[in-house]
């Protein structure tokens, strides 16, 4: 829908937001704002990611699940929402 | 015909053979089985021994006795000669000389006996042997039979891929994936929908890893109501999360701060592009002089100075490097028979190449001749010069133009391009009608061809003109303690004429900043632990400079941003001395050349390289300032010069 479309504009169009991925459980991009390369290249890596910290909550306490992944680094920040089946991730550079 | 009748009676005598085949062939089996039975009640060896003995015995008198022993030799070439023939007659016989049939597992050619009976079972030992023998006086009796064999081709059918076609819900592909779907599967419930969309997608591209899904599918997905409840979700959160920009690392300290910019700024402000450096050329040489090309701004034209340590090779090279290539070898080499102590592109011909050597003359190299001597040199005589030349410049405009070269004695001379036989006016430079200079550097400030300063060795700078009244050396400008080794003057073209500036380097750590206007130094920079070999001002940055000192290091100065320290510097690998430093034309690039025959390339950041529009305002009042501390610390000996 539409809706989606202009959410992810407006994301993309806040101050130091450097690119937004929408990913799905197979670590499938399905919209992105980045090129494919990047995206993709994102996309799998962060998925896998995603996933061993998943694990790593469930092992602890199998009630419990991931919702929310920030990775802070020298140059940018990535933040991750994860639900079961997709994950939103957002690259913004923190310092702006 | 002969051939036939020679079958016949071959026919007979294969019958005889196969019968005594035969024989032998159950003969051996008796004997293999006793041999298995004597095996079992362990009394192998010695029966096997007696027999073996017995049978070597019998084949070599068969084999010495009677010349042909057709019965282990004459299957074996009639299988060569007729093969289908043989086969009806004797399928079995094949059996003993090539002794495949009977053992179960062996099959096939005379080779494989020689080699592969060893250890299978006793019997066979002797008959390899035998064949041998027999097969020795085969070759012996009949050589001239020849033919050809029948090819046993044998074809394995390539190794059969099984494969399944998977066309029922379960997950597929790769293994993580599947580990992965297999974890969300066990741990949470699946939507049918959106995973059936994945697995076809999946099954559609495989084996690649960065899958892709079709833009229908990505539509479809996008709708799903699952998706849609997992986008509004998330995105409030991101929302929440980009909104919050505190910088949760700040360090009140500050320390953070300056690593960030010192990082930033030495990585972008001054990078290392490349270097040049020719194994035979301008190894162990010094690089004397570099220039830039103004037709083509990726030349550079560098001289050398002698190799000690090749005293055949010609003293003095010039090489033309390219830029633009990623080759590492000089697109043009000069020689010249002493050492060039400077070199320039002609302005006005982009083919010549100007270089002043150790002797005093001046050479031309042309890079249209295929000849790597120059194409023109002006004579070694008194009218032209004795001493080292240590400045050449090209200066006038495309119709009118000069060579200016001056020499250490302190002599200028003034060529034309087309006849350097002789100089079309040359004068001795002296100060105060006493002292000729010994000048090491000059340097023609923009658009000005008649006036030009130069700096001495030791240690004074001085104006001089052309023509005009006051031809000759002008003002003498005193402040620095050692020889002068490099003068520029300042050429940024703004809407803020400095031309007036110039800054010098010396043997004594310093640089200093003149005016044409004063004769002290308006600033001096001390920030260098070795002699200050060059200095370069930018082409397009009016407060911005390049200095090189012993030490291997390059400083860019940029006045408006500090005048006590260089705003970028680096130290060059290896940690030579450099001898030049060069801007590019565009004021993007410095070239370097240092003691060791090296020519690095680096690049200077935007940040620093490229002026603002306030850059000269802002250098103007620099100046103010420079000038007012100054006039506050030394209030004698200044006087006001006319311009």
């Amino acid at each position: 829908m539409a809706e989606v479309e202009d959410t992810l504009k407006r994301i993309q169009g806040i101050n130091g937001v450097i690119g937004t991925i929408v990913v799905n459980a197979e670590g499938i991009p399905i919209k992105t704002t980045l090129d494919n390369s990047t995206t993709v290249q994102y996309a799998g890596l962060l998925h896998q990611l995603t996933m061993k910290a998943r694990s790593t909550v469930r092992d602890i306490d199998p009630q419990n699940d991931l919702t929310f992944l920030r990775i802070r680094s020298k140059k940018h920040e990535i933040m991750v929402s994860t639900d079961k089946e997709y994950l939103l991730i957002v690259i913004q550079n923190p310092a702006e | 015909m002969a051939d036939r009748s020679d079958l016949k009676a071959e026919l007979e005598r294969k019958k005889q053979r196969l019968a005594q085949i035969r024989e032998e062939k159950k003969r051996r089996e008796e004997e293999r089985k006793k041999k298995e039975m004597l095996q079992r009640t362990e009394n192998v060896s010695e029966d096997s021994d007696l027999d073996r003995k017995r049978r070597e015995t019998e084949a070599l008198l068969q084999s010495i006795g009677i010349s042909p022993e057709p019965p282990l030799v004459q299957p074996l070439q009639l299988l060569t000669w007729d093969t289908c023939y043989f086969h009806y007659l004797v399928p079995t016989p094949m059996s003993p000389s090539s002794q495949s049939v009977s053992p179960p597992s062996e099959t096939g050619s005379q080779e494989s006996i020689d080699g592969g009976t060893v250890g299978r079972t006793l019997q066979w030992d002797t008959d390899p042997s035998a064949l041998q023998l027999l097969a020795d006086s085969v070759h012996g009796c009949r050589m001239q039979r020849l033919g050809a064999s029948k090819i046993v081709q044998i074809d394995f059918m390539p190794k059969e891929l099984v494969t399944y076609c998977k066309e029922t819900q379960t997950p597929v592909a790769s293994d993580q994936p599947e580990e992965e779907e297999d974890e969300e599967l066990s741990v949470t419930k699946s939507e049918p929908v959106p995973q059936q969309l994945e697995e076809e997608s999946s099954q559609e591209a495989e084996e690649v890893h960065p899958r892709e899904l079709t833009n229908e599918e990505k539509e479809q997905i996008v709708h799903s109501e699952d998706f849609l409840f997992f986008f509004d979700r998330s995105i409030r959160v991101m929302e929440r999360v980009l909104a919050e920009d505190t910088d949760i690392f700040f360090d009140y300290s500050g320390r953070d701060m300056q690593d960030k910019e010192g990082d930033m700024q030495a990585g972008s402000n001054l990078s290392f592009n490349r270097h040049f450096y020719d194994e035979h050329w301008s190894k162990h040489r010094v690089v004397t002089s570099l220039d830039w090309s103004p037709q083509y701004p990726e030349l550079l034209v560098a001289s050398y100075n002698t190799n000690e340590d090749a005293p055949h090779e010609p003293d003095g090279v010039v090489l033309v490097w390219n830029m633009k290539f990623k080759k590492m070898t000089p697109e043009y080499i000069f020689h010249c028979q002493s050492s060039v102590m400077s070199v320039g592109f002609a302005q006005f011909h982009p083919n010549l190449v100007i270089g002043g050597t150790y002797s005093g003359q001046i050479a031309l190299w042309d890079n249209r001749s295929h000849r790597r001597t120059p194409v023109q040199r002006t004579p070694l005589s008194a009218t032209a010069h004795t001493h080292p030349v240590y400045c050449v410049n090209v200066v006038g405009t495309q119709n009118a133009n000069n060579l200016i070269t001056v020499s250490t004695d302190g002599k200028m001379c003034s060529w034309s391009l087309d006849m350097l036989s002789q100089p079309q006016e040359s004068m001795e430079l002296i100060y105060n009608k006493s002292k000729p200079v010994a000048v090491t550097c000059m340097a023609f400030p923009a658009s000005d061809v008649n006036n030009y300063v130069v700096g001495s060795e030791e240690g004074t700078v001085y104006t001089a003109s052309r023509h005009g009244s006051k031809a000759g050396i002008g003002e003498m400008f005193d402040g620095h303690q050692g020889p002068v080794t490099g003068i520029s003057c300042h050429n940024a073209v703004g809407p803020v004429d400095f031309s007036h500036l110039f800054t010098t380097s010396s043997f004594d750590w310093t640089v200093k900043l003149w005016s044409t206007k004063h004769n002290k130094p308006l600033y001096s920079f001390e920030d260098n632990a070795d002699y200050v070999y060059d200095v370069m001002w930018s082409p397009v940055h009016p407060a911005l400079f390049a200095t090189v000192d012993g030490n291997g290091r390059l400083d860019l100065w940029n006045l408006n941003n500090y005048t006590e320290v260089p705003s970028a510097s680096v130290t060059v690998e290896g940690g030579c001395a450099l001898n030049r430093v060069r801007w590019a034309s565009g004021g993007r690039e410095v070239a370097v050349g240092d003691s060791e025959g090296r020519v690095w390339i680096y690049d200077v950041g935007e940040q620093l390289a490229v002026p603002h529009t306030d850059d000269w305002s802002k250098f103007a009042r620099t100046l103010m300032e420079i000038r007012a501390n100054r006039g506050d610390g030394e209030e004698e000996g200044v006087l006001e010069l006319p311009a």
